[in-house]
């Protein structure tokens, strides 16, 4: 028995690792490889030239089009992200603060959006603000405005609502675990020292909490930047951001080697922003 | 912490606000549902069931429905295995070379979908590999992954090493410990992963969109939908997939969350 298991116990291990590395090779791997590759053809005419060129990042930087859209775009993005932190963080404190069955309760209302349908929030949002909506509706009802108000539709003020809305509980998350992971041991000290609440909060709590807003921030700011439906639903003719462009160039513009390009600009500011975030984490979450 | 009590409401009074701007949303298109709506104006006068019963009749959205379900529960069958493959090669060695492993798995995680979904696209074409209903399959499952995968590991690592010592000891192979011990200690993460996998398949859209060839998924044809206007059939498909999502994110609570969480709320 022990003899005959000895040879597909020696061939195992092998086996399972290159099970295990074959398939996230072929199809993560290759994929990003190729991707990385194709930003660097051109297309001419039409027509795909498969030589190495930088002409697409060329075109990024020199083309008056694409930086002003990216860094409008870079700007709606981090005020997104910040204006969540700045909902989510009163929310998250509020919920290191309940007890058992309450918080579990309140955390779990929070988390239940984050599955429902991301496509059907936007419609929804959009339904709310449009120029027929239920805002506008309700302020014309209440005898606020008289006409309905297109500040909120087809713009870059919509998609900046919009996304808002659709990422405060992935603010909460990070802010919560953050304060939670401030021990009540030194709040407690600090009361004890004859610190009052609110000079614990800024002197204790608050600078305890900074690691999690880094990453609230930069977690929220991917989200936001990846994200081309939102822009597309609600953004309208002036609400262009740089995912819109990037998904253009594979639908109507058809120049996947600049597409590939533009994308790997947009992984560069992710990679960046998520090392930022969790940079600061990291440091602090050691010590 | 006595002396926080009394800061306490007004920061309540901001989660409330704050629920109304996540639930507010959604409740819209459910009441909206439930009334007639003609000419972009809703008959507030008397409910009816109308807009479920044209939703229940329409080919296009039900064909939908059935691609999304096909997707979804392919997606989680090739995810699981693979993810659990992955996570025991993780938690039995250490090195270099799986760290990295780990890395590329949860890249498509990590990423914006617009970059995971375009390097598919852009792969497959290279490999000349039309897009079909099997691409985006790929596209989920490669997407998944990480979740599923980060699931079974983190309640692979809480197990304590002694289970399968005993178990190679009382002479089991390496597959009936597997089959006998480890499974079962891991089911309920795999089904809580499983769960998970499926609600993000069944609500991925923008790898989707660029992956799909003719068929399209609900969020898709969703989306195609809502360029072009409002419908009241749209109000009842929302209900119907809002109530299923529902269920959906409970169920993987069930599956995952609820030991770990009390425990935490215990300790306070």
């Amino acid at each position: 028995m022990s003899t005959e298991r000895a040879g597909p116990d020696r061939l195992r291990p092998l086996a399972v690792a290159s099970a295990a590395y074959a398939l996230p090779v072929f199809f993560i791997v290759l994929p990003l490889a190729t991707f990385l590759v194709y930003s660097f053809f051109s297309v001419d005419h039409g027509e795909m030239k498969f030589t190495l060129t930088l002409v697409n990042y060329i075109r990024f930087f020199a083309d008056p089009v694409f930086l002003p859209v990216f860094w409008r775009t870079v700007a709606l993005c981090f005020a997104v992200a910040l204006i969540t932190v700045l909902i989510g963080y009163p929310v998250a404190y509020f919920l290191t603060q309940l007890r058992g069955r309450q918080r579990y309760l309140v955390l779990m209302l929070l988390l239940v959006p984050l599955l429902m349908s991301y496509v059907i929030k936007i419609y929804s949002i959009r339904a709310i603000l449009g120029g027929n909506g239920f805002l506008n509706r309700a302020l014309i009802g209440l005898g606020i405005i008289d006409k309905p108000l297109t500040f909120f539709v087809f713009n870059l003020n919509a998609v900046l609502l919009t996304l808002t809305l659709l990422l405060i509980p992935y603010a909460v998350l990070p802010l919560f675990l953050a304060l939670e992971r401030v021990p009540a041991a030194l709040k407690q000290a600090s009361a004890d020292l004859g610190a009052s609440a609110a000079q614990t909060f800024w002197r204790v709590t608050f600078p305890l909490s900074l690691p999690g807003v880094a990453s609230a921030l930069s977690f929220v700011f991917v989200l936001a930047i990846g994200d081309f439906l939102t822009p597309q639903m609600v953004g309208g003719q002036s609400g262009f951001t740089f995912g819109r462009i990037i998904y253009s160039q594979f639908g109507t513009a058809y120049n996947w080697p600049f597409g590939a390009a533009l994308s790997v600009i947009l992984a560069v500011v992710v990679i960046v922003a998520m090392s930022l975030g969790s940079r600061f984490d990291g440091r602090k979450r050691r010590g | 912490m006595m002396e926080n009590r009394r800061a306490l409401w007004p920061l309540g009074l901001i989660t409330a606000l704050v629920f109304v701007l996540l639930y507010g949303p959604i409740l819209v298109p459910i009441v909206s549902s439930l009334f007639l709506v003609q000419h972009g104006l809703v008959d507030w006068s008397q409910p009816t069931f109308s807009a479920y019963v044209a939703l229940a009749t329409n080919e296009d959205i039900l064909s939908a429905l059935t691609t999304t379900l096909v997707v979804g529960l392919s997606a989680v069958v090739l995810s699981v295995a693979m993810g659990t493959v992955l996570a025991l090669y993780y938690h039995s060695g250490t090195g270099r070379a799986r760290a990295v492993l780990q890395f590329v798995i949860f890249l498509p995680f990590l990423m914006p979908p617009i970059i995971t979904g375009l390097s598919l696209l852009i792969f497959f074409r290279e490999i000349e590999f039309e897009r079909s209903l099997i691409t985006v399959v790929i596209g989920h499952t490669v997407f998944v992954l990480a979740l599923v995968y980060r699931t079974i590991l983190t309640r692979l690592q809480s197990l304590s090493p002694s289970l399968i010592e005993a178990s190679y000891d009382l002479g089991a192979s390496g597959w009936q410990t597997f089959i006998r011990i480890l499974l079962p200690n891991l089911s309920s993460s795999i089904i809580g992963g499983a769960i998970l996998a499926f609600a993000l398949s069944f609500d991925e859209t923008m790898i989707t969109l660029l992956l799909t060839g003719t068929q399209s998924t609900l969020p898709v044809r969703l989306w195609a939908m809502m360029r072009l206007g409002f419908a009241p059939d749209i109000n009842a498909l929302v209900a119907v997939i809002l109530a299923f999502t529902t269920l959906l994110c409970l169920a993987a609570v069930r599956f995952l969350i609820p030991k770990d969480l009390l425990k935490v709320g215990a300790e306070v």
